[in-house]
């Protein structure tokens, strides 16, 4: 129910081999992204001789995914629907194939990464494309940055529109990671929000009865 | 029927999105015209634009508009309806609604005021119960104090008598609100106030009580009709174990595996109870049913439920159209009373599922926002009941119920099958749906041979973010190769040399190269 600081752990594996020019890293984007959602690397075959090796025609060039050969190929109809194939490479199982809806791309003036919205399953998944040298330049700056945040204050922001119905904090109180902050009405559901962590609440940026927008500041807990 | 003289010349609609449109529909095919009202969320919405005439109640918030009475009933007397149908939700279980449009001369299509007050007081309706030898699920019978330090020693003794687990449940209650589960005693005192504070902020009642947990258990309900005379019938059973914190998300008719006998037994507790209470018009008794095969009464909802056409899709009755006829003081009628005679022995089987604008790898939260892509299926045996269309903004104000895709088939197996094939037609974007919760579903065996229906199932299997952790990888393959313009690369030499001309875009020719290899040689 809670929205953190977003963490960026684990995704600075690039960096130990050298950076394909056309290589795009995709990510979830950051305002969708749960614990855990790992960023991939596609670039395009450096090797034409990098084959399906069981086909009998001449087979397509794999693309690298994660710097590994890997039997994937896209089929597109039309601007949003797509296919999926996936198969082992080696293996006589059958291509798993996959209905994709790819949304139109939008640029993110602020990173100049572009989104874009795929839903696979009946999941909407926003991912984040950008070049992969630009990837790795922004992750080594924040890593930098991020050594001094640690340890920062946390700001509680709203991850669903609602209405405000409680406020159980005030500033100055000290709370446990876990206890109740705020309730929130949305579609008709009371939603309780707890603390991150344990701290000083050092501000409270609404009241009972707010109506509130995804993103808005809650709280602040130090 | 066309020539039949329907039962009221113009009715009011009081409610929203796919259920108000579902009314408004009934009411033009019985030959009668359909006011809708509206708030300023929904002044283009479909049921808006469906109606013959709309008014206006108000600001977006329910309180403001669509649960306000005086405003509804002038809308009524001002546009000249004779009766009112409130859907479900919203005022459909206010006693005070039903008596004020039967005070301002209009008839209300539901149960009379009286029976609505009785039956939505969940401890009057478990004494109903016990009067009428239908078993209750175990627990208190009078409301238990709440935020009172002097009693609290005297509500966890009666919650000592009920058992831990427990639920906390509103007197009031309905949709899921107002319940907390209690595992330890120490946990009651802050279940009785949150509970009582969610039941009071939904329906203006606080009073809330305790109940055994029967786990784990399906739900299973019975639906029933009523006319004017005290003759009360059942139209069979849904099975709705699928659910998340009391919300329903899978609905079925007939529930699975049940016997001729234990059907019969069922319905007969459901029309002895719904005797009892005096009932009229439509109304559904719920009960659990637990590994013994014991079915436990838990209560009766005085309305059209959200899964009714799972039950039309069986019995063959359009429960709102006999609704209005029996709001009007018609008998239950002959194909009414035929169906009740089959409803013990169904031959057919339909599926319902909930497509609520909600997140299901977040714990089911609101996701609210614009719809940019909506394609629905279509073919043999498909309902859908949906007010909403591409382009449209799903109002954060309402219930995130935004469809129900209903399925119809000869038996069980073919309904899934069938299912299988619609959910995989429908093509939902803008916006986070359960359409991925149903889909995964499809693929359980716990559900696909129905041997682990429990309301408790979701909360125990369901894992989201492992759901959700497949379509990531291969949302971010799709994005990465076609941001690489791989994807039209390999679509080319896919085709072989010259499969491809000038003028013919790569995707109608590889259809033509498929349809041309099939042709017989």
């Amino acid at each position: 129910m809670i929205a953190g600081p977003m963490e960026d752990a684990g995704r600075a594996q690039v960096s130990d081999r050298p950076v394909d020019l056309r290589a795009v890293r995709v990510s979830v984007a950051a305002s969708a992204r749960l614990d855990g959602d790992p960023a991939i690397t596609v670039s395009p075959s450096p090797d034409p001789d990098t084959r399906l090796p069981q086909d009998g025609d001449p087979g397509l060039p794999l693309p690298l995914v994660d710097g590994v050969a890997t039997a994937v190929r896209l089929e597109r109809f039309g601007d949003v629907r797509a296919r999926l194939f996936e198969s082992a490479a080696g293996s006589a199982a059958p291509e798993i194939r996959t209905d994709v809806q790819l949304g139109p791309v939008r640029v993110d003036p602020r990173h100049g990464s572009r989104l874009r919205e795929v839903v696979v399953d009946g999941w909407r998944i926003e991912v984040e494309v950008e070049h992969e040298r630009r990837a790795v330049l922004r992750e080594r700056a924040r890593r930098g940055a991020g050594v001094a945040a640690h340890g920062g204050p946390v700001e509680v922001r709203a991850i669903i529109p609602g209405r405000v119905v409680a406020v159980s904090v005030v500033v100055g109180d000290s709370v446990e990671a876990g206890q109740q902050i705020l309730v929130v009405e949305a579609m008709k559901m009371q939603n309780e929000l707890r603390a991150p962590r344990e701290g000083a609440v050092q501000r409270v940026g609404v009241a009972v009865g707010d109506t509130i927008e995804v993103g808005d500041l809650l709280v602040v807990i130090h | 029927m066309a020539s039949v003289k329907p039962p009221f010349r113009r009715i009011l609609v009081a409610n929203r999105g796919e259920i108000a449109l579902r009314i408004v529909r009934a009411a033009h095919e019985m030959g009668m015209e359909a006011v809708a009202v509206y708030s300023d969320a929904d002044t283009t919405a479909a049921h808006v634009r469906a109606a013959d005439a709309a008014i206006r109640l108000g600001p977006a918030t329910p309180a403001e508009s669509y649960l306000r009475i005086d405003a509804i009933v002038a809308a009524a007397v001002e546009s000249g309806a004779d009766a009112v149908h409130p859907g479900y939700g919203f005022l459909s279980e206010r006693a005070s609604f039903a008596q004020a449009v039967g005070e301002a001369g209009l008839v209300f299509v539901g149960p009379p005021p009286g029976v609505i007050a009785t039956l939505g007081d969940k401890l009057a309706a478990r004494r109903i119960a016990r009067a009428a030898d239908v078993p209750h699920v175990p627990g208190t019978l009078e409301s238990v104090a709440v935020d009172r330090p002097d009693q609290l020693a005297g509500v966890i003794a009666a919650a000592a008598g009920v058992g831990f687990p427990l639920l906390v449940k509103a007197a009031a209650g309905g949709g899921g609100r107002g319940i907390r589960r209690v595992v330890v005693p120490a946990e009651l005192s802050a279940a009785l106030v949150a509970s009582s504070r969610e039941a009071a902020a939904s329906f203006g009642d606080g009073s809330v009580y305790l109940e055994r947990e029967v786990m784990p258990a399906r739900h299973i309900e019975v639906q029933l009709l009523g006319d004017s005379t005290g003759q009360v019938i059942a139209l069979g059973e849904r099975d709705c174990s699928t659910q998340r914190r009391h919300q329903k998300l899978i609905e079925e008719a007939p529930a699975p595996g049940l016997t001729e006998t234990e059907r019969r037994r069922l319905h007969a507790m459901a029309v002895r109870l719904g005797v009892a209470a005096g009932l009229q018009n439509a109304a559904t008794v719920e009960f659990l049913y637990d590994r013994d095969g014991a079915f436990w009464f838990l209560e009766v909802n005085t309305r059209l439920q959200v899964e009714h056409p799972v039950t039309e899709m069986v019995s063959g009755i359009d429960l709102v159209v006999e609704q209005f006829w029996l709001a009007a003081g018609a008998p239950l009628s002959d194909r009414v009373r035929s169906a009740a005679d089959r409803a013990a022995r169904p031959t057919s089987h339909a599926i319902e599922v909930r497509i609520s604008a909600e997140d299901p790898a977040r714990v089911f939260a609101p996701a609210p926002g614009r719809i940019t892509r909506w394609t629905m299926p279509a073919g043999p045996g498909i309902r859908v009941d949906t007010a909403v269309e591409v382009g449209d903004r799903v109002p954060p104000d309402y219930d995130p119920l935004i469809c129900k895709l209903i399925v119809h088939a000869p038996d069980r197996p073919s309904a899934l099958a069938r299912l299988r094939r619609a959910l995989d037609e429908t093509e939902i974007a803008g916006i986070q749906t359960t359409l991925s919760f149903h889909r995964a579903m499809l693929t359980e065996p716990a559900f696909v041979d129905a041997s682990g229906l429990a309301t408790t199932w979701v909360e125990a299997h369901w894992d989201g973010a492992a759901s959700r952790a497949r379509a990531v990888r291969v949302a971010s393959l799709a994005a990465g190769l076609a941001e690489l313009g791989e994807g039209e690369v390999a679509q080319v030499t896919a085709l072989g040399p010259g499969a491809l001309s000038d003028d013919e875009p790569a995707w109608r020719a590889a259809g033509r190269a498929i349809a041309t290899d099939r042709w017989p040689r």
